[in-house]
């Protein structure tokens, strides 16, 4: 497989991306998160798809988004998704066709 | 006329310091040890200065505009700028002047560096110094190579890199000695499917070309090969950079382990003068 699924990511991905780093750089951004996901996430103008990936912390969606991996792993952590179950969603990926995307 | 007092590679990781138990106590001391061990090694340099080469894991720089390569020109540094790592927040200081002339030497060179004078720190930086012990107050210049999102400088340049860094450190006059710690790798994935599935026969196969100072070899492997050792693996342009630096110098891996529980295939290792 590749090492990046989107050699450079296309504005979905990127717009994704914009989200997790805004969350977990911007002072006070992860405590309004986390107050009221929708809230926050409804400010970015994200796919409805793409909102719902990130409020219930699907690892494997977001992943299979494109988004930069360096992003999601940060996440995972700066939200304490268990580590076991961030693995486990991304090996279900391994799992499927076309995994590289 | 600065010279070299040392170039050393390790990896970094941040699970070392937020996960440390997901391996067994042995195994977690044996390689704590092996990074204070480079640590004393280092000290017994008497650097006064130290060259840090490491990547921005996307927190000072965002996609919006993103450096290939960026050289530290600040007085001091904070660190870390992740709010989740699980480590005290300490502030390094830095050498503008050294920075300084390393950003106007590069251009000289036909490099083109991003610099900033205002950067906090990652775990790629923060972690291997941290756990060698290193003197807190031993002045540190941070040059950033992008290894997190392509398309990225590729490990040819990256060797170059390090050439152009010794030669500048030789016309160099208001230090005496400089150290060099090249941060990253060796094989691993973040966040993808692969994660915790590391390519050992990648990280040895380097290891051992480096260690016979084949280095077409080696940047052939690095280059062609990479994308079988995880997105993380990217960060062996540090250890390019290092060899460029290392002109004459023996490489010698003082530590190598497979953890896959620690998703990362750490290695250790000098350059020996």
């Amino acid at each position: 497989m590749s090492n990046w699924r989107q050699l450079m990511p296309d504005t979905r991905a990127y717009l994704m991306g914009k989200v997790l780093y805004q969350l977990h750089h911007t002072e006070g951004d992860l405590e309004k998160y986390l107050d009221d996901p929708d809230a926050y996430l409804n400010r970015f103008g994200l796919e409805p798809d793409m909102a719902r990936a990130i409020r219930d912390n699907d690892v494997a969606e977001i992943y299979k988004s494109g988004v930069n991996p360096y992003l999601l792993r940060a996440h995972c952590i700066g939200v304490n998704i268990p580590e076991d179950e961030s693995l486990k969603a991304l090996r279900s990926v391994l799992e499927e066709n076309n995994h590289n995307g | 006329m600065a010279e070299i007092s040392g170039i050393y590679v390790a990896s970094h990781t941040p699970v070392m310091l937020n996960f440390p138990d997901r391996i067994p106590e042995k195994l977690r001391t044996e390689i704590f040890g092996a990074y204070k061990a480079m640590g004393n090694d280092f000290a017994a340099g008497s650097p006064d200065l130290l060259i840090v080469l490491s990547n921005d894991h996307l927190h000072n720089f965002f996609l919006n505009n993103f450096p290939a390569f960026c050289i530290g020109c600040a007085e001091q540094y904070e660190s870390p700028i992740e709010h989740w790592l699980n480590a005290k927040r300490r502030m390094f200081t830095g050498d503008q002047a050294f920075g300084s002339y390393l950003l106007q030497a590069a251009l000289e060179a036909d490099f083109d560096p991003a610099f900033s004078m205002e950067m906090t720190l990652d775990h790629g930086s923060l972690t291997p110094l941290e756990l060698a012990g290193l003197d807190p107050n031993l002045p540190v210049v941070p040059v950033l190579i992008n290894c997190v999102q392509p398309p990225m400088p590729t490990m040819k340049r990256c060797y170059k890199l390090g050439q152009f860094l010794a030669e500048a450190i030789a016309a160099y006059d208001n230090v005496e000695r400089v150290a060099i710690l090249a941060t990253g790798g060796i094989s691993h994935d973040i966040a993808t499917p692969r994660m915790g599935m590391v390519n050992q026969e990648f990280d040895e196969r380097l290891l051992d070309l480096m260690e016979a100072d084949d280095i077409d070899a080696v940047l052939d492997h690095a280059s062609s090969q990479v994308h079988t050792a995880g997105n993380g693996a990217e960060e062996i342009r540090m250890w390019m950079a290092a060899m460029g630096a290392a002109s004459g110098r023996q490489f010698k891996r003082t530590y190598y382990r497979s953890v896959n529980d620690w998703y990362t295939g750490i290695g250790i290792g000098h350059f020996v003068g």
